[in-house]
């Protein structure tokens, strides 16, 4: 006999699956509930460590990003580089360097202006070097039309009424051809009281040019201008006429007097603390520079007054 | 509760990764009203040949030996004749070469390689 087992019944009301409620879910591996609490969690943390705690080393400071007072001197080396090489494609491109990447720079030359605004009403006017800065951040903004109020501080060179010196140049009388009639003596001699010439220093006929000052320290050549006037072969050429004025005097020499060091060679012995204007009267303008007889240091530490070497050369 | 602190410890891993990504990389810190002396070395080279064609125009040493003042380098001849000679030997721009030639002349700092770049031969220069 065999026993076979009862037959399943089909359906038990105990075995059918229950209704779907959150009680009988199936749990997954993970919350993504807590999951997303600790992304929102780290990333605040993630960015308060990087941001606030262990910030990035600036190591790529751009013109932008540099306080007032700097990119104002920023501005002040675009303008000398501008007049010195007279491209403003690159001026406006080195402009631009000073706002945001992606934010648009409204009035640049207006900010040229302001800019050359904040320095004239500072002690950066107080030095030559520092005025003739800010006249060539002028004279940028002024070709695009632009205004500050530098230009009613720093007077324009242009606008400066023409100082007129009085030079009295000797007239060399040349002895008048012989004649069967004999002159009288003394009517070959030079002119006793040659004529009085005005010149003004505004003569645009200028045949050479500063072409180069360059320093230099030595304790046996202490406080000496070096002059050397040269012919386009730069070839020295003697007998040339160089003034140096100070405040309250000036004094001429001559090229040549010291062959030993050429033709061309001309020197003048400063006094410590003053400054000089060197110029070829008639045929150069001023050196736009004052050279300032300022103590320097040797190479070998001694003290000594810094001498100066200049060079002339004809225009063109 | 272990399944919580788990997922919550992985996203934090995660949140953290993201943060740190977006705070150094993505968003880093910029910072404003630097110095000039904090200027990266392609502005301080761009600033240094703008100061020097200001000297080539003016010849105004004094004012350009202040002017590279401001960018914090101690010896100026020297980095004047460094940037020069680098200039050089990587071949940029021809003008802005001449002017830092110029300025290194100016500075009694002339050296062989920049021979071929000057616009003025100064006589006794070096002695």
């Amino acid at each position: 006999m065999i026993k076979r087992p009862p037959p399943r019944p089909t359906t038990l009301p105990e075995e059918m699956p229950p209704p779907r409620s959150r009680y009988n879910r199936p749990r997954r591996p993970f919350s993504l509930r807590a999951f997303l609490v600790g992304v929102a969690l780290g990333i605040g943390a993630g960015l308060g460590y990087a941001w606030v705690l262990n910030p990035v080393v600036e190591y790529s400071t751009e013109p932008w990003q540099l306080r007032q007072e700097d990119r104002d001197h920023y501005m002040v080396a675009v303008a000398l580089a501008f007049a010195g090489d007279g491209n403003l494609e690159r001026a406006v491109e080195r402009i631009l360097s000073l706002y945001p990447r992606g934010a648009p720079a409204h009035n640049p030359f207006q900010d040229f202006a302001d800019a050359a605004c904040r320095l004239a009403t500072t002690g950066y006017v107080d030095s030559n070097s520092g005025r003739r800065a800010i006249r060539s951040m002028m004279t940028f903004y002024q070709l695009q039309g632009r205004t500050g109020c530098a230009d009613a501080l720093i007077p324009d060179i242009a606008a400066q009424p023409t100082v007129v010196v009085q030079i009295e140049l000797p007239t060399p009388t040349l002895p008048p051809p012989a004649t069967k009639t004999p002159t009288p003596p003394g009517a070959a001699a030079a002119s006793p009281t040659p004529p009085r010439i005005i010149v003004p220093t505004s003569v645009p006929q200028r045949d050479f040019v500063l072409a180069n000052v360059s320093t230099f320290c030595s304790e046996d050549i202490s406080g000496v201008i070096e002059v050397f006037v040269q012919d386009f072969g730069r070839v020295g050429i003697p007998g040339q006429a160089v003034r140096v004025r100070w405040d309250g005097g000036q004094d001429t020499f001559y090229t040549g007097l010291k062959p030993e060091r050429g033709p061309g060679y001309a020197d003048f012995q400063m006094e410590a603390g003053r400054e000089y204007i060197i110029e070829m009267p008639g045929r150069s303008d001023p050196s736009a520079q004052a050279l300032g007889a300022v103590p320097c240091t040797t190479e070998t530490g001694a003290r000594a007054i810094i001498s100066y070497r200049a060079v002339f050369l004809p225009r063109g | 509760m272990m399944r919580f602190m788990l997922s919550l410890l992985i996203g934090l891993v995660v949140g953290v990764g993201i943060g740190l990504y977006a705070g150094w990389v993505q968003f880093p810190v910029e910072y404003v009203n630097s110095p000039m002396t904090d200027l990266s070395q392609r502005f301080k080279d761009e600033y240094t040949v703008m100061i020097a064609a200001g000297y080539m125009a003016d010849g105004d040493l004094m004012g350009a030996v202040e002017r590279l003042r401001r960018i914090g380098v101690s010896n100026i001849p020297a980095y004047v004749q460094d940037s020069a000679e680098r200039y050089i030997t990587t071949s940029r721009d021809i003008n802005d070469i001449r002017a830092l030639v110029t300025l290194a002349e100016g500075l009694d700092r002339l050296t062989p390689i920049m021979e071929p770049y000057r616009l003025v031969n100064a006589p006794g220069a070096g002695q």
